[in-house]
């Protein structure tokens, strides 16, 4: 079995924020839902300021506080490493959100339909394209994964379930990368086998010295980052993104 | 042998039009609650002041959570004080104990309920918690031993407790003699009977007792061994729970007791004793959570991890001062008017005798400053009065409280000569304060205690939020209603007992 | 006879309690394999639950069974 990782350059990273658009693009998530952020900081005073970007998907943590606290097991931990969240059986508690340290989870206000990052209702656009180029909905969100057969993939399809990053798990199962990791323009992602030495992943973590956010909670990450440093007390971010629904 | 009664106790069954009233206003709110979850439940949670933690600023659990913890708590006071009665004999207090028991049914009642607006699928976490619970949610605990363990309990408990009363009112021709006839079960006094009850309801307090510290502990487990909450994750989380619970708890029996000896004109039954005694219960618990707020302001501050600090710092001095001052100035001003009754004589006398002129002046002036306030909250385009620059507009709220501390204040003389009077007010008190610490416990750690550095978040509770929970109180304070009016609130005297 | 049933009732109470307990999604430790985020018997919460209203329902048993030794 794979035990998959994510390893993230920052010193590649350039703050364009491709991975968060190629993010809502694939899993069609719902407006001011952002499964992949990137923080943009700054440091220092000015004029010696150092100005760098972290891109912060779900850590996936191997001892992960969502997955021990769901009271339900909706969200669980799969054998290849992949924290999944299976929508067919979250009660919307957000117990698994307020245990997160790292912020990536993110509830469905309302019926996600009503604001999909590709609105396939949107009444303004089927005039213009006849119905024929939206509804794009990708079929391999609604399919179940993984060898316990639970539908896990894809964007929040209820109103009041919980939905996060799955690492593109359809796209994983398929042999692909995710979607944040294949669209990165100066590859700063990279997705693989953690068990496989002559995987990407394995390489960076041989080759630099890495670091997980928050390590000292315990929660043990799978996404690593090399070629930087830890946001500190310094660290403030640029322009607060504050979307609200 | 239990002898015939004249005719049904404590205003059984007697409707007033008064009462009438009250009903129907009651049921208005639990309707218009009712109607606010209808939006909620059609549109989504949406509709609530509660969003995404991180880059949508918000706070995934508020109100509901925070009065679902509350409603927990509250649920304390009865059993408790009913096991302790049992266990250690407190014959003078046996007239709280079916009140008390009552209290807890009706409390944890309300807690499953404020916990349905909460999740965003209600109808799966009904069927999928039976299905799929898990031991190692801390949820788990709260699902198993409270809603279902304690509730239960407390039900058995009420049941078996109730069954001497029922049987005497069996006897007594009526609407609802057949459901006396049903509570009591063949029950007929027997000294055999009486000691059976005896044994039963001793194992029973013996059982219940244990689970009290566990149920309440499970709820302080939710938050506290939650390492990526500043605020949250602390070893006095559990204990603090349990202790709040007390608080709120027999603070909460103390003004229902108040209130329906008033009510029921039963002041010889209700004597001043039992508010002594609840009073000074009351007295000790307060202090024991006073020291626990200290121990955890100076265990979060001391050392100076940033993250901590930074709630700490939201609590004493920033957007949630205002609350956390409140809540401790109501912790003050209930336990000195529980040690008023007790200054002696000559220490009394100098107090200023109560003056309604001075009530009414520092409780106008509040109601001004407070109803000035929200105006200008509403901000310029609808209300603003006055174009105050926010340095000014920061103190109004402190200007607020401190009036309402006088008008609190200002009613002290009349505690010094009542223990009843005093026993409710700060019931009340400790109440309001309970709700507040709820409040802070649960959204400031969400807000400002994010590891990452997202951004300061905002939890501003809508309309929604207030009806449901309005909603939850008019129906709690129905049912419990609804009880007295059915069922005798207190041990039914027989002739025999009374001739004593 | 009363008392040999509430002492069994409850008994039987604390059994189910455990043994459902051991039916539960992962009793204890890290789960590792995604089984774990299921009960390994359906509605063992259930069952758990019904353990745990049943010690206390002894106590009703108690006290409203008649006494068939001393009444006939």
């Amino acid at each position: 079995m794979a035990r998959y990782a994510m390893v993230i350059d920052l010193d590649r990273c350039t703050g364009c924020r491709a991975c968060m658009e190629a993010c809502k693009v694939e899993n069609n998530t719902p407006t001011a839902t952002f499964w992949m952020y990137v923080f943009r900081f700054e440091e220092g005073e000015y004029p010696n300021t150092h100005i760098w970007f972290m891109p912060r998907p779900c850590m996936h943590c191997d001892n992960a506080p969502c997955v021990k606290v769901c009271p339900v097991g909706a969200r669980y931990k799969r054998e290849d490493g992949l924290v999944a969240t299976d929508w067919d059986r979250c009660i919307g508690c957000r117990y698994c959100e307020v245990a997160c340290p790292y912020g990536v989870n993110f509830f469905n206000w309302k019926e996600p339909s009503k604001n999909y990052y590709l609105d396939w209702r949107d009444k303004d656009l089927s005039p213009i394209t006849n119905g024929a180029v939206p509804p794009y909905r990708n079929p391999d969100l609604e399919k179940p994964y993984g060898k316990e057969r639970r539908r896990t993939a894809g964007g929040g399809r209820l109103k009041g379930v919980i939905e996060k990053c799955t690492f593109c798990v359809h796209r994983v199962e398929k042999g692909l990368q995710p979607a944040c990791v294949a669209n990165c323009p100066l590859f700063a992602l990279h997705f693989g086998d953690l068990d496989d030495p002559n995987s990407t992943v394995s390489q960076l973590l041989r080759r630099k010295p890495s670091f997980r956010l928050l390590e000292e909670l315990g929660t043990r990450p799978r996404v690593y980052y090399v070629g930087g440093h830890p946001p500190d007390t310094e660290a403030r971010q640029i322009e607060e993104v504050k979307a609200r629904v | 042998m239990a002898t015939r009664v004249e005719r049904l106790p404590y205003g059984i069954g007697r409707f007033t039009l008064g009462l009438y009233l009250l009903l129907v206003v009651l049921l208005m709110v639990v309707g218009w609650g009712i109607y606010a979850y209808s939006r909620q439940f059609t549109e989504g949670l949406v509709v609530t002041g509660l969003r995404d933690i991180g880059t949508m600023g918000g706070a995934a659990w508020g109100l509901y959570i925070a009065f679902d913890i509350y409603f927990v708590g509250v649920s304390f006071a009865g059993i408790t004080t009913a096991a302790l009665i049992r266990l250690l004999h407190l014959k003078h207090l046996k007239p709280v104990s079916r009140m008390a028991e009552v209290l807890t049914v009706v409390s944890l009642i309300l807690a499953a309920f404020s916990v349905l607006p909460d999740l965003g699928q209600p109808v799966r976490g009904i069927i999928n918690l039976f299905r799929y619970a898990r031991p190692q949610s801390p949820f788990f605990g709260t699902f198993t031993l409270v809603v279902s363990g304690y509730l239960f309990a407390s039900l058995v408990y009420l049941y078996l407790d109730g069954r001497r009363d029922a049987a005497i009112l069996a006897k007594e021709k009526g609407p609802l003699q057949g459901f006396y006839r049903l509570w009591a079960a063949g029950y007929r006094d027997t000294p055999a009977e009486r000691e059976r009850h005896d044994r039963a309801s001793f194992w029973l307090a013996i059982a219940i007792l244990p689970l009290l510290v566990t149920a309440h502990s499970t709820l302080g487990f939710v938050f506290g061994i939650q390492s990526g909450r500043p605020g949250w994750f602390s070893a006095l989380q559990a204990p603090g729970f349990v202790v709040m619970a007390g608080v709120s708890g027999i603070g909460l029996l103390a003004v229902i007791a108040a209130i329906l000896r008033q009510a029921l004109n039963e002041r010889e039954q209700l004597h001043e004793g039992i508010f002594k005694w609840l009073g000074m219960f009351l007295v000790v618990l307060i202090l024991i959570y006073l020291y626990f707020m200290v121990v955890e302001l100076l265990t979060t501050t001391y050392a100076g991890h940033h993250h901590e600090v930074r709630v700490t710092l939201a609590l004493l001095t920033g957007g949630y001062a205002w609350l956390f001052w409140g809540v401790v100035a109501s912790l003050l001003l209930a336990l000195v008017s529980l040690l008023l009754p007790y200054l002696p004589e000559p220490l009394r006398v100098r107090f200023p005798a109560f003056q309604p002129g001075y009530a009414l002046a520092t409780g106008l002036t509040a109601f001004v400053v407070g109803v000035f306030f929200i105006l200008q909250r509403m901000g310029p385009p609808r209300g603003a009065l006055l174009m105050l620059s926010p340095e000014v507009l920061r103190w109004i709220p402190w200007l607020l409280a401190v009036f309402l501390v006088l008008f609190v204040l200002s009613f002290f003389p009349l505690f010094t000569t009542s223990f009843v009077a005093s026993a409710a007010v700060s019931g009340l008190l400790v109440n309001l304060a309970a709700i507040g610490k709820r409040l802070l416990i649960v959204v400031p750690s969400q807000t400002y205690g994010t590891l990452l550095p997202y951004g300061v978040g905002t939890y501003t509770p809508t309309w929604v939020e207030y009806s449901i929970i309005g909603g939850l109180f008019a129906l709690g304070t129905l049912l419990y209603l609804l009880f007295v009016k059915f069922f005798p609130i207190m041990e039914v005297r027989t002739a025999e007992e009374g001739g004593h | 006879m009363r008392t040999t049933l509430t002492i069994l009732m409850v008994v039987s109470g604390f059994a189910l309690q455990a043994v459902s307990y051991f039916f539960l999604a992962a009793p204890w430790g890290i789960p590792t394999s995604p089984v774990y985020s299921n009960p390994r018997v359906p509605f063992a919460p259930a069952l758990f639950i019904l353990g745990v209203m049943l010690v206390f329902l002894a106590a009703v048993v108690y006290e409203l069974l008649p006494d068939s030794g001393q009444r006939g």
